[in-house]
């Protein structure tokens, strides 16, 4: 739908002249490519293992036992031990991920109790949090669900508000009005208070609780696409386009939508680093994705309910703050270049 | 105009049943209500005295009649109705936890949250309305591009994160602030300026994470809308007839400038009179926000709905106070 037209290849180079904007960006990039690969990069699971004149790649697919490299166990294979055992040996060799840690092993040590400092020897590059699971892993793995479970509330919330916002726009009459008042009432919702009520009855997983978030967060969309589809009904193209016979649905979806859907653009990033806030604030509080399944909201707990391990809380707070402000940068270099403000000066 | 106002209030009734109905609806099928955690509550009693018979502790007529004392035994409309009737009554019921009438509890913590929210109101319009003039006089300089990156990094992260991190650093690593609460353990043995000093020292880190929140949105929309007066052709005429520059600003695009900022005084109201449950939960604050969310843990329904009641009416008339303040400062505005 969005094409290379002139127009939006200015907007593109306007986006990329905004510098703290498209750095933003490219981080930003390079960070969703992280989360997409995570198991390329953190992971108990060795990249390749040659062993016995054959090669391995147990990242992807079925767990490998350990009877498979002759260990005396059934289990999946520990393939940081199997590492130091070849090597030694001199049997075969293991390539592992430069973070070989998973986010659900715990790694205790006999002489001390978790949470581990960070330390370069230890292994834990951010340390381990209080039940001695690798904190750089889990951060990775937690931006991992943050993001889509952001982006899948933005999909969510974003269908539903374009959907909608177009019809109230477009037909108007009763049916405008009666959305009208159900969006005045349901705005008016305490949002995190009815989503904790209700999160701490159900336990709800990864799409229940995008579903229930975007039950009281459709609200902002629908409205925006509401009124801008007013505002273009009443346009000569849409009057053209029903005048040579255009179905409603005609109208909407190739001449309307297509002339408002840069708003949404606008409004993306916004809405982006609001699910992710909002995530890690029903996590901190106990009510998000169940556990053990990795968190910032959940490590921000631990830290926070344990100061004096520092590393934890300074972790999660490093990482929210580098996402966070990359996502807002874009958004406003976004705006920037979709609705340049000029400006009259006076010295 | 009026008739606008009216049909504002009006539309609270509907709202409010709606709210109400839905989390009235949702307590009624949770597992682990106050119920069934007497009757666990009455097992560990008896586990601890006698043998471990797990026969049931209380007898048919107990359960009963603790299931009419919370008006389980009803269908869910009657007992909504019911409900409803107490709360037109100014009754909330009483907490299944602590045993006390819940409007009781609810107007102890008020006065704390407010206490907070108010101190961050003033200092964030005292503080938001200079910074965006002066961020909008001296656009694109060094100063304004500055103070535009630090704003939009306290905006990107929200407010009770920057209160995590405030903690970490100035409470457990280098305890120059408490670690939270409201008052200090010796606050009653404090002569007057003592628990003065007291509570200014807890109040400190909160109040900043508080204006973590709005402080960004505030200061922007003063910049920006101060930018888009100052580009106005009165300004033009004004500076033109050769009015100063500075007298210019403060007489004739700061007063036009301020109408936005009203728009948000709504908002923050409800915000400040039942304050943030992130923010208090991270200070250990006793106020109306952590009294909610202990509530929804420890499952004390007529608690959850007490808060829900009291901060939704809040919310929503603060909306109405928000367009109120709307029309009271712009002449233009009609609501139609």
């Amino acid at each position: 739908m969005i094409c290379m037209n002139p127009l939006t290849a200015r907007k593109l180079r306007r986006f990329r002249s905004i510098r703290r904007g498209y750095i933003s960006a490219l981080i930003l990039a390079a960070l969703l490519i992280l989360a997409v690969s995570a198991e390329l990069f953190v992971n108990s699971r060795a990249l390749v293992v040659a062993y016995g004149g054959r090669l391995y790649f147990p990242t992807y697919g079925a767990m490998v036992p350990g009877t498979t490299f002759d260990l005396d166990y059934a289990y999946e294979t520990n393939y940081r031990q199997l590492k130091k055992k070849v090597d030694a040996d001199g049997t075969g060799w293991v390539i592992l991920p430069p973070i070989p840690w998973n986010p659900l092993e715990t790694d205790l040590k006999d002489d001390d109790y978790p949470p581990f400092a960070p330390s370069w020897t230890g292994g834990h590059l951010l340390g381990t949090d209080t039940v001695g699971r690798d904190i750089l892993a889990r951060l990775i793995y937690g931006f991992r669900t943050a993001i889509f479970f952001s982006l899948g509330l933005l999909a969510v919330t974003y269908g539903v508000g374009i959907g909608l916002g177009c019809l109230m726009g477009y037909i108007g009459g009763r049916f405008d009005l009666f959305f009208q008042r159900l969006i005045e009432i349901w705005s008016n919702v305490p949002f995190l208070y009815v989503v904790i009520i209700i999160a701490s009855v159900m336990t709800p997983g990864f799409w229940t609780l995008i579903f229930l978030m975007a039950l009281f967060s459709w609200m902002g969309m629908t409205w925006v696409m509401r009124t801008m589809t007013y505002r273009e009904r009443e346009r000569e193209y849409v009057l053209a386009a029903r005048a040579m016979g255009a179905s409603r649905r005609r109208i909407i979806f190739h001449h309307i939508l297509p002339n408002i859907l840069s708003v949404v653009v606008t409004y993306a990033p916004f809405s982006v680093s609001g699910g992710i806030v909002a995530l890690t604030s029903l996590d901190y509080l106990g009510f998000g994705l169940a556990p053990p399944a990795p968190s910032w909201g959940e490590l921000l707990n631990q830290g926070w309910a344990n100061m004096d391990a520092w590393w934890i809380a300074g972790s999660v707070i490093a990482a929210m703050t580098l996402v966070l402000t990359t996502v807002t940068f874009v958004g406003e270099a976004v705006r920037e270049a979709f609705d340049p403000k000029m400006y009259t000066y006076y010295e | 105009m009026k008739a606008y106002f009216i049909r504002r209030l009006l539309l609270v009734i509907p709202t409010f049943l709606g709210i109400t109905v839905m989390v009235f609806a949702v307590t009624r099928f949770v597992p682990g209500g106050p119920v069934e955690r007497m009757i666990a509550e009455a097992r560990s009693q008896q586990a601890g005295m006698a043998s471990a018979d797990q026969d049931q502790p209380l007898s048919q007529g107990q359960i009963d009649a603790l299931n009419a004392y919370y008006g389980f035994d009803k269908p869910i409309l009657q007992s909504y109705g019911l409900w409803l009737g107490k709360v037109m009554r100014g009754d909330l019921g009483t907490s299944t936890r602590y045993y006390d009438p819940v409007i009781d509890m609810i107007f102890d913590r008020l006065p704390i949250s407010l206490y907070f929210g108010l101190i961050s109101l003033v200092l964030v319009y005292g503080v938001c309305i200079p910074l965006g003039v002066a961020k909008a006089v001296r656009h694109n300089s060094r100063f304004d591009n500055v103070s535009s990156f630090l704003v939009f990094t306290g905006y990107a992260i929200p407010g009770w994160v920057i209160g995590v991190l405030l903690l970490l650093l100035f409470a457990a690593r280098w305890e120059f602030f408490p670690l939270g609460g409201f008052v200090g353990d010796f606050y009653e043995e404090l002569d007057t300026w003592g628990r003065v000093k007291d509570v200014v020292w807890h109040t400190v880190l909160p109040v900043i994470s508080y204006m973590a929140g709005s402080f960004a949105v505030m200061t922007m929309l003063m910049k920006n809308t101060l930018m888009d007066n100052l580009a106005a052709d009165y300004m033009r005429t004004a500076v033109a007839k050769g009015l100063p520059f500075r007298r210019a600003v403060f007489h004739h695009a700061l007063r036009n400038s301020l109408i936005p900022l009203a728009t948000s005084f709504g908002n923050n109201l409800s915000l400040i009179l039942t304050g943030s449950f992130l923010i208090e939960k991270v200070f250990n604050i006793d106020g109306m926000g952590l009294l909610g969310y202990e509530s929804v843990v420890e499952r004390d329904y007529p608690v959850v709905l007490g808060v829900l009641v009291i901060s939704s009416l809040l919310f929503l008339i603060g909306n109405i106070v928000s367009d109120l303040c709307v029309a009271l400062t712009d002449p233009r505005v009609t609501f139609s």
